[in-house]
């Protein structure tokens, strides 16, 4: 196997799975100690506590020994040996502080020291440096340096520090730097990216972007936080603040639904920062950019600091209580005159666990509302989430750090390095470490391509069809486990297209290629299915589900092994205390328990229908907290008209939105970092996150408002945060999943594909890789990387249509349209268009039908 | 004395395969395919003695044995021809004149490993000698000697020549394993040693360009033979690069453990036009000094080690009273300093402070105490760096200063070389 | 495009023997630099294109070898050796007798681009010291009558190319 790169990949040996590891015994600085097989000298002796100065080694990179920084003595070794290469033998004796170690280790330091500017007073990584720690300790306090020292100047290098800029957010000055080539083992090894090299020789080396070109990938930021020294450092960050004067406090991000752990750095006023704080369960320590820059929303001069009330048509600034007792009014109004069926509430999926049980209990409990849902991004189309194969994968009990294991891992409709930032560097380096095999299958090409076999590129709004193909292969081939040949012959005649030549045809992908996908995946002892957004956002995902379903029992795949991963960073946690209309039988009987009450018995509506309800007059009053629908759900045009047919809107958020501005009380909205609480990320796991700052006093979190408006209705939730805390860990303790039956078998029928005559291009929406949701654009160091939408288009199509790069286009759908810049992609080819959702100023959900995704036709803008 | 790498050094077609053959070229390998097994390969081999020609020295069929054998992957010969360091120029010679021996020598090894992909790491500037090497392998090819089946033993081999680019240190194995990857040529740590995973994570040997010249030879006239030459350590013959200060500079082969004399008065006429000798470097330039007493050393591993030198690659460069020493050194340590690929810190900083250093004694800018600080930097370097080239650019800067400490004295305190310097060009 | 249909096939057929598409990046400079006569981020991106390795390895690897210039040099590029064997036997003054000769200080192109002289560590001509390489060609034994004529041989040579 080869990798992107050229470089030989590993080869799995599923038989050392889950062995015993054999001991072994050595005896560093006189006392003895048992440690794994494999294990080096350097962790060996920092399991007994012994420090050993590094530079170069990095706990998460293959050990490439190069700052010779932690020699050590090994008896019988002709030489000194280094520690985080040095495998542990039997018998081993090591002494880490021989008076020949500790001038080794001096010259090391006089070495990297020779060159160095010596430049503390002014460098951002003060405080914080490898450098200056390991020179502390070994006390070097006198310099041999006679010579000028070397600077590296180019012409980009600014005359102040010899600092130069190499991306977006990252500053290099190479007088710093002492080689030890962690930052491109990071970008190559570890995320698989190459705008990062090393250049010339000797001490000559320098480390810079790839000539003529910045580091700009998804996870750059990596590089400056595992710097050893002030080369490289984030403009983020530097000269902001000292790192010694900053408070740290234990945070998520809050974006996606890995659950990436992170630091936030921050004083009294406002966030400073964000740095991984390593997980080895979740992101072994890497985090990707929006989890790294992303918390600078929340300090955005453009937060919302007051309510506003519409008078006469127009918004104006009004007080907490004035706006809490209108909304009460109103609400009350509403459910006595209405009914509480026409009461409805749609809460974003990054707010806390905790927040999303408490408005699941006051319209549940106290409204006695079921018409409440947390679904409502642009992936959420309508009327396709509730059933039983779709919520069966979509909870399936998966964990990040078991991919390892797998030897096949299929990924299926996903840009996986967008959607799930964590589990794509774990499957980057199940691939990498451990041989796992990876096959992709999406409608454009996307970046996992340098590590899939078989990157499989189907027509668009064929996932179905495509699922069905890998059925028939399966039963066609009896790759088949647990059935007989009569039910095989039964589940055939389930599938539509009703052949696997039709199929191929029909998703335009080689029958062979289906059929390898097919034995590869029967064949793997340990085989993954995971489904991304492409999946999610398609038409008809829940057929596509089924279709999942069928594959992952008709190859006995284990049911953590299949899911539909979710994509918000609490979307598990809303989905697990109930935040929809209709619950699990489990969940239902939890809540009664703890509530003591019955549930209201209205079916419910979810998100599709709140809004269709809207439209018709059936629902009045509307309670959105921290989301946009306005912005991000499937056609903004019919959103707008559902969210104006409204007698009552009230939004809470961050900032004034699209959706907001339709409202007659919007609140000032806490942010994550304002707030202590948690998110279940993906996998289910239920992470705690902790305040970092106080919000402005305008502000109040989203546990307040619910509080204060359950208050003003007498309608008290008498939960105080600790009780609440309590009770969600309680709720989403006791989530319960029906495993997938394995005798259970759906049918799996390809939709028709309407035509498309005059708009023949298929467009995706969804996030740019540097943005996410629609608050990103409030934080700049994100807008950095991508400032503006655009329209990413093949280079063959924009040829094929006389559209240069970076001029505008128009695009035209039956709902909308738009006009942008073009981009060109080497991912795209032929018919597939993209544009992000996460500029304000685009209303690219205009674009997109809730039926069947974005159907458009584009042109040239003349040049005027 | 009995020649094996140059024999036919005068024939202008002896880089021809015809030629070649009718020299009693591949005769060997076909007697090998009839009538060894792999390991019977290797055990003549070790029991020859031969010993690496790169310059360590190693035995060549115990670093054979080390190859592990069914372990599902290839494994892999790199043939070492990037003959680089400073007065070595011999392994040139066997590629322009004698291609087909490497080549020959390369098919025996290949089979006894288990190897069915070879390649000849020749230096970037050796574009002629590598097109020869190259000119003979399709000879070979053509001739069915090398590809599928070859003499219709079943036995597959392929060869590729792999040029260079420039970099001293690709002759360092794990350098030359990554420049063939495509890499820069970045030493790497050990273990994992290539003979386990070396050349795309795949076992490998690395061998010179004459060592492996040397086989056919062995299995031709057998090992009594072999052993007849040379010494009991140190057996079979060696070519010498005779370099500097002498009147015949040329590559002369002769029998390990002949006196380093006979090579530089009898085969090199002397010390050049008569002047008198200062000091001789022996086995290429990181190898430290001999003196003129020493001049009878016999030219074998133990002899030259016992003598305090090393004999390296055979490189002899001989060095006459016309010299600064201090000046000779600079010309060496400015080479290692270029050399060093930048991977550790001691090499990559300490042979660029070396550099200044002795630069600036030669400049007449020494210090008191800059002797001092040099050889307390080498001890910092020696010993702690990735590979040998660290080691190597120490050896003969420790190795000056010991014998000619008075020269950089004297530079230091005043400003200008203690002896009356010519370096004539003609 | 930069790089000749002949050059890209070369380096193709050259990938093709070895294992890993990566082996070819040296073979694909130095064909590249046969042809060009140096290396630069153009030449970079073309062979990352031919070759399919990324352009950073591409130009990592390309700028920790030194035998290929880097920018613009004259037809032919002279190389002469400065290390100790050829020191010892005149290189300091024959560098000199070479500047003086071709009217050019180190490093530097004549007006009529025809010769870039720069100096370099050992090529492997030590017993047949002074030497010097000459693009692809060693020239070695110098002395003063021999340059004159190689520099004269080469002149004439450009002139006959030139016509």
């Amino acid at each position: 196997m080869q990798g992107r790169n050229g470089l030989p990949v590993c080869v799995k040996n599923m038989s050392d799975n889950g062995k015993e590891k054999e001991q072994v015994t050595l005896t560093i600085d006189g006392k003895e100690i048992s440690v794994d097989k494999g294990t080096t000298v350097l962790d060996a002796a920092t399991l007994m506590g012994i420090h050993i100065p590094t530079f170069c080694w990095h706990p998460k990179l293959d050990s490439i020994g190069a700052c010779r920084m932690c020699l050590v003595d090994v008896e019988k070794f002709p030489k000194p040996a280094v520690a985080c290469a040095t495998e542990a033998m039997p018998g081993m004796i090591v002494r880490t502080d021989t008076d020949e170690i500790v001038k080794a280790r001096r010259g090391v330091l006089e070495f990297m020291l020779l060159n160095h500017p010596l430049d503390c007073p002014t460098c951002d990584k003060g405080g914080e440096c490898d450098l200056q720690d390991n020179v502390f300790h070994y006390g070097i306090d006198k310099s041999r340096q006679a010579f000028t020292r070397r600077r590296v100047i180019d012409d980009q290098t600014t005359d102040a520090f010899d600092d130069k800029r190499i991306g977006p957010e990252i500053i290099r000055n190479m007088n710093r730097c002492v080689t030890c080539y962690k930052c491109i083992r990071f970008n190559k090894e570890i995320a698989g990216e190459y705008d990062l090299g090393a250049y010339e020789r000797g001490n000559h080396t320098v480390i810079d972007a790839a000539p003529g070109e910045q580091i700009d990938n998804f996870y750059s930021g990596n590089v400056v936080e595992i710097c050893p020294v002030g080369a490289l450092t984030n403009t983020d960050w530097r000269y902001k603040i000292r790192n010694w004067k900053a408070k740290q406090t234990l945070s998520l991000c809050s974006h996606d639904a890995d659950g990436q752990n992170i630091m936030l750095w921050h004083d009294q006023r406002q966030l400073w920062r964000a740095t991984s704080r390593r997980n080895d369960d979740i992101d072994d320590g890497w985090i990707c950019n929006i989890a790294r820059y992303g918390y600078q929303y929340i300090n955005s001069p453009d937060r919302l600091k007051t309510p506003l009330i519409k008078k006469e048509g127009k918004q104006v600034p009004a007080s907490w209580d004035e706006a809490i007792s209108l909304i009460s009014k109103r609400f009350k109004e509403i459910k006595d005159s209405k009914g509480s069926v026409c009461l409805a509430g749609l809460i974003g999926g990054n707010q806390s666990v905790e927040t999303a049980y408490l408005f699941n209990k006051f319209f549940r409990n106290k409204l006695h509302t079921n018409n409440l849902d947390y679904r409502l991004e642009y992936i959420d189309l309508k009327g396709s989430d509730e059933t039983e194969a779709y919520n069966c994968l979509y909870r399936a009990p998966f964990t990040i750090a078991d991919l390892e294991q797998a030897d096949v891992v299929f990924v299926f409709g996903s840009n996986f390095i967008k959607d799930h930032p964590a589990i794509n560097l774990r499957l980057r380096k199940a691939y990498r470490k451990f041989g796992t095999k990876v096959y992709t299958a999406n409608p454009v090409e996307t970046k996992s391509a340098d590590i899939s076999l078989d990157e499989m590129i189907y027509s668009p709004d064929t996932e179905t069809a495509f699922i069905a193909g890998l059925i028939h292969a399966i039963i066609d081939n009896k790759y088949y486990k647990n059935i007989d040949e009569t039910k095989a012959a039964e589940v055939k005649t389930m599938l539509a297209p009703a052949t696997l030549d039709e199929a191929a045809r029909l998703c335009g992908i080689e029958q062979e290629r289906i059929v390898n996908l097919a034995k590869v995946l029967s064949e793997a002892n340990n085989p993954y299915i995971l489904a991304g957004d492409y999946f999610v956002a398609s038409a008809k995902r829940h057929r596509t589900a089924n279709g999942m379903y069928d594959l992952a029992n008709l190859l006995g795949i284990k049911d953590s092994n299949a899911i539909i991963l979710a994509s918000q960073a609490n979307s598990m946690g809303a989905d697990r205390v109930g935040v929809r209309p209709r619950l699990t039988e489990n969940l239902k009987k939890t809540l009664i328990d703890k509530w003591g009450e019955e549930l209201p018995e209205s079916p419910g509506s979810n998100t599709s229908q709140i809004l269709n309800n809207s439209l018709d007059e059936e629902i009045d009053g509307l309670f959105i907290l921290g989301a946009n629908p306005a912005m991000r759900y499937p056609d903004g045009p019919f959103v707008n008209s559902a969210l104006d047919k409204l007698d009552f809107l009230v939004v809470a958020d961050l900032f004034e939105t699209a959706t907001s501005a339709k409202a007659d009380v919007v609140l000032p909205l806490a942010g994550w970092a304002e707030q202590s609480g948690a998110y279940v990320n993906v996998e289910g796991r239920y992470q705690k996150f902790e305040k970092a700052q106080d919000a402005d006093k305008g502000i109040k979190s989203g546990i307040e408002i619910i509080h204060s408006i359950a208050r003003a209705m007498d309608l008290s939730l008498n939960l105080d945060n600790a009780a609440l805390m309590h009770e969600t860990k309680d709720i989403v303790d006791a989530f319960e999943r029906e495993a997938r039956d394995e005798a259970k078998f759906f049918e799996v029928k390809q939709a028709q594909i309407p035509e498309h005559d005059n708009y023949p291009y298929r467009l995706l929406v969804g996030n740019d890789i540097h943005h996410f949701g629609y608050v990103t654009e409030h934080c700049p160091s994100l807008m950095r990387f991508t400032p503006e939408p655009y329209l990413e288009i093949s280079p063959n199509l924009a040829e094929k249509l006389g559209i240069d790069e970076e001029t505008l286009v128009r695009i035209e759908s039956t709902t909308g349209k738009l006009v942008l810049k073009a981009r060109f992609s080497e991912y795209f080819e032929g018919d597939v268009l993209f544009i992000p959702n996460n500029f304000s100023a685009t209303e690219v959900t205009g674009l997109v039908s809730r039926e069947g995704g974005g159907w458009v036709k584009i042109e040239k803008l003349d040049d005027k | 004395m009995e020649q094996v790498f140059l024999k036919y050094i005068d024939d202008p077609n002896q880089h021809k395969i015809d030629t070649y053959i009718e020299h009693g070229g591949y005769q060997a390998i076909q007697k090998v395919f009839k009538e060894y097994q792999p390991t019977e390969v290797i055990d003549t081999v070790k029991a020859s003695g031969v010993r690496g020609r790169g310059g360590a020295g190693f035995p060549a069929g115990l670093k054979w044995s080390f190859v592990p054998q069914n372990t599902g992957k290839p494994i892999y010969l790199a043939c070492n021809g990037d003959e680089s360091e400073p007065g070595t120029c011999k392994d040139r010679v066997i590629m322009e004149n004698n291609p087909h021996l490497i080549i020959e020598g390369i098919m025996i090894c290949c089979y006894a490993i288990n190897a069915h992909h070879a390649f000849i790491y020749i230096r970037g500037e050796f574009a002629h000698p590598a097109a020869r090497v190259e000119a003979a392998i399709n000879e070979a090819y053509a001739k069915g000697y090398l590809g599928k089946n070859i003499f219709g033993t079943g036995f597959d081999l392929d060869i590729i020549v792999h040029t260079g680019g420039g970099a001293y240190i690709c002759g360092e194995e794990t350098s030359l394993l990554s420049s063939i990857e495509g890499s820069r040529g970045n030493a790497r740590i050990r273990p994992p040693f290539p003979a386990v995973e070396g050349l795309y994570k795949c076992p490998t040997v690395i061998n010179n360009v004459e060592t492996l010249s040397s086989l056919p030879s062995i299995f031709n006239n057998g090992v009594e033979w072999y052993r007849s030459h040379g010494t009991e350590k140190s057996p079979g013959t060696k070519i010498f690069s005779l370099s500097g200060n002498v009147n015949k500079p040329g590559n002369y082969e002769v029998d390990l453990g002949t006196p380093l004399s006979y090579v530089i008065n009898d085969l090199g006429g002397g010390i050049q036009n008569g002047h008198k000798l200062k000091a001789i470097i022996p086995g290429g330039s990181s190898t430290p000094l001999l003196m003129p007493d020493q001049i009878d050393t016999p030219l074998d591993y133990e002899a030259v080690a016992e003598a305090g030198s090393m004999l390296g690659s055979g490189a002899i460069i001989v060095i006459d009273e016309r010299s600064c020493m201090v000046w000779v050194l600079m010309k060496l340590i400015n080479f290692y300093a270029h050399e060093s690929c930048g991977r550790c810190t001691p090499c990559r900083e300490g042979t660029a402070w070396l550099k200044q250093l002795i630069n600036r004694i030669e400049n007449g800018d020494g210090q008191p105490g800059d002797i001092e600080l040099i050889l307390d930097v080498c001890d910092n370097i020696m010993g702690r760096t990735i590979c040998p080239l660290g080691d190597a650019a120490v050896m003969p800067v420790r190795s000056f200063i010991q014998h000619f400490r008075d020269e950089f004295e004297y530079h230091i305190e005043h400003k200008k070389c203690k002896v009356e310097t010519d370096y004539p060009f003609v | 495009m930069i790089l000749k249909e002949s050059t890209i096939k070369e380096i193709k057929t050259r990938m093709e023997r070895y294992p890993s598409r990566r082996s070819a990046i040296l073979p694909a400079l130095t064909a590249a630099y046969r042809q060009v006569g140096h290396l630069d981020n153009a030449v970079y991106k073309e062979i990352s294109r031919v070759i399919e390795i990324p352009y950073v390895e591409i130009a990592e690897a390309a700028t920790f070898y030194t035998m290929f210039p880097k920018h613009e040099v004259g037809k032919y590029l002279i190389q002469v050796c400065h290390n100790i064997s050829c020191s010892l036997r005149g290189a300091d003054n024959m560098l000199i007798y070479m500047q003086e000769k071709l009217g050019i200080k180190m490093g530097e192109t004549t007006d009529d681009n025809l010769f870039t002289l720069i100096s370099v560590e050992c090529l492997g001509g030590c017993s047949a010291a002074p030497m010097m390489q000459i693009n692809q060609d060693y020239y070695e034994d110098l002395s003063r009558e021999k340059i004159d004529t190689i520099f004269a041989d080469l002149r004439a040579k450009a002139e006959e190319e030139g016509k």
